[in-house]
């Protein structure tokens, strides 16, 4: 109930500062659609082909770019935090009673919720270049969409909260960037790479939100694809929350 | 004595096994309700620190502290809960009004959105902030954006005010501002606790001092009972930039038995420590005389808390620290 209010609270203020920043809304949404209007006519010839399981382009790139944006938006509480540490604001946050769960919850839900708002312009877009949309299946995708925002999100500030200065933190972040995408198959299938590439994919999260997401819109509940991204995703966002929250209660700004 | 600060040895320690820095080495002090206690000390004694510890953002590695009534170990949420804290940095936003800024902070220690309205506006005119809160303090001047901090360190009415170097940066008359902004609080039953390496800060605004060097207390006592320790007045003397002015004139007066010490400030001057002012005032003109050194300015003043520093610590606390305007006068 606490916890709740202070969270209600925090996220307000967070999302107040997210709607007077019009620079960040504007390249928050550009980027996914340039993904989309840049990257889709790239595979245009393999619409339909057995490499997409006779698909079409935007019905197999739309979800990876979905969880794409769940995971950068995951990043972004990490970098507000930093400056956050700098301005003293972190430190007036800490200094009061409000629990440490709700100075991390406020950010991070407010930063989800900017991403549903992405992602159902993305949807829009999408649709009008072809993309079918299966409600049932986008709905239990918002919540695989979530979790995995929400695990990156913590880790992100927990990350930011420990190394307290924006060049380590971009470089840990960056470094981290390239090979959970592409390893994750958020561009093209991993199905395309070698046997060893399919074996380390399995170990990163991404990967299974990909799946899933590629699965869902198809209109298809019941794919293992579904189960096991839950079966990942659940524990592991539990597991990195309880993490962020521990360094929020002993981070030493 | 109502005790609203009860330390005793704090310590704490900083870097890895094997190489440590001690930060704070065991100190304790006790601040009562309704009082400015001033923590004073050169940068690095250990001031930050202490008032970190104190205000539950850093654990403490041994030793005890109360707060207001409860342990900060152990029950830290019910020592937030009737602590302010400014710290340097402030922590305002800068893309919401003064006013959002305070209900966030009033609501996040539980207030009804009612009674945190009411308090904001208290609050607003106690600082006077009234006329800027509705504007986003991005739009601030720096003397209003302290006052901002301030604002948001008391909007829940604090038991204990913790300020963290409170006019670090501020000119003249914003400094004097700020001490009359902590003085009404006091009278309003807050009780203050700063860290200052400012010495007339402390003498003028601190009902008691404290001061620390190396991470120890080296003093404690209201800043008058700590200056009648020091006995002696100190002679401030400037000679002219003749040929080793300055030099001659330590030589002149380097064996005169009235000097007992003395010093070259960071602006050099020469400083000595003399048993009665009045008598050695003649005493050393008349021997710079005799070798033909001109005295440009000569002055003469009661102890300060710097000489209390000096006394015990054998450095000056003044060098490099100083004030803008005591640097000019």
């Amino acid at each position: 109930m606490r916890i709740a209010r202070e969270t209600s609270l925090l996220f307000w203020r967070y999302s107040v500062q997210l709607l007077r920043n019009p620079v960040w809304l504007v390249v928050g949404l550009s980027t996914p659609l340039l993904y989309l209007a840049l990257f889709t006519p790239l595979l245009r010839h393999l619409s339909g082909s057995p490499t997409l399981g006779g698909r079409s382009v935007i019905q197999e790139f739309l979800p990876g770019i979905l969880a794409l944006l769940a995971y950068a938006s995951g990043s972004g509480p990490g970098f507000s935090t930093i400056f956050e540490l700098q301005a003293g604001f972190v430190e007036r946050l800490r200094v009061t009673p409000a629990s440490r769960l709700s100075l991390l919850l406020g950010p991070l839900l407010s930063g989800m919720v900017a991403m549903f708002v992405f992602d159902g312009v993305l949807v829009a877009v999408g649709a009008a270049f072809g993309f079918r949309i299966h409600l049932g299946g986008l709905a239990v995708l918002a919540v695989l969409l979530g979790l995995l925002m929400c695990t990156v999100a913590a880790f992100s500030i927990a990350v930011a909260l420990v190394t307290k200065d924006i060049s380590s933190f971009a470089a840990l972040i960056n470094g981290l960037n390239l090979p959970v995408l592409l390893l994750g198959g958020v561009l093209l299938p991993v199905s395309l790479g070698p046997t060893w590439m399919r074996v380390i994919a399995h170990f990163n999260p991404l990967y299974y939100l990909v799946a899933a997401s590629r699965t869902l819109s198809q209109g298809t509940y019941s794919g293992s694809a579904t189960w096991q991204a839950f079966a990942v995703l659940v524990p592991l966002c539990a597991f990195t929350l309880a993490w962020a929250t521990a360094v929020y209660r002993q981070a030493v700004a | 004595m109502d005790q609203v600060i009860a330390a005793a040895g704090l310590r704490k320690h900083f870097g890895r096994p094997g190489h440590q820095i001690e930060a704070v080495g065991g100190v304790s002090f006790e601040v009562e309700r309704g009082e400015i206690f001033g923590f004073l000390g050169p940068n690095g004694a250990g001031k930050t620190t202490t008032l970190r510890m104190l205000t539950t953002l850093l654990p403490i590695d041994a030793g005890t502290a109360t707060v207001a009534g409860f342990d900060v170990a152990h029950h830290s949420g019910r020592v937030r809960q009737r602590i302010g804290y400014v710290s340097q940095l402030g922590g305002a936003d800068d893309l919401a009004t003064g006013r959002e800024n305070l209900m966030l902070q009033g609501r996040l220690y539980g207030g009804e959105k009612r009674a945190v309205a009411a308090r904001v506006d208290d609050v607003l005119g106690l600082l006077d902030l009234a006329g800027f809160a509705e504007r986003r303090v991005r739009t601030y001047s720096g003397g209003q954006r302290r006052r901002l901090d301030v604002a948001l360190g008391v909007v829940h009415e604090p038991t204990v005010l913790f300020l963290d170097e409170p006019t670090t940066g501020l000119d003249p008359q914003n400094r004097a501002n700020r001490w009359d902004h902590l003085r009404s609080l006091r009278e309003q039953g807050t009780t203050v606790f700063l860290t200052t390496h400012y010495l007339e800060e402390a003498d003028s605004l601190c009902d008691r001092v404290m001061i620390i060097d190396h991470g120890s207390i080296v003093a404690e006592g209201s800043p008058r009972e700590l200056k009648r320790q020091v006995m002696g007045d100190s002679v401030l003397l400037e000679v002219a930039d003749e040929p080793n002015g300055l030099a001659r004139a330590r030589g002149a007066l380097e064996g005169a038995g009235f000097v007992r010490e003395m010093a070259t400030t960071a602006d050099g001057l020469l400083r000595l420590y003399v048993d009665d002012g009045a008598r050695a005032l003649p005493e050393v003109l008349r021997r710079l005389d005799a070798i033909d050194v001109n005295v440009k300015t000569i002055s003469l003043s009661a102890p300060s808390l710097d000489d209390v520093f000096l006394a015990k610590t054998g450095r000056s606390l003044r060098d490099g620290t100083a004030l803008p305007a005591e640097v000019a006068a």
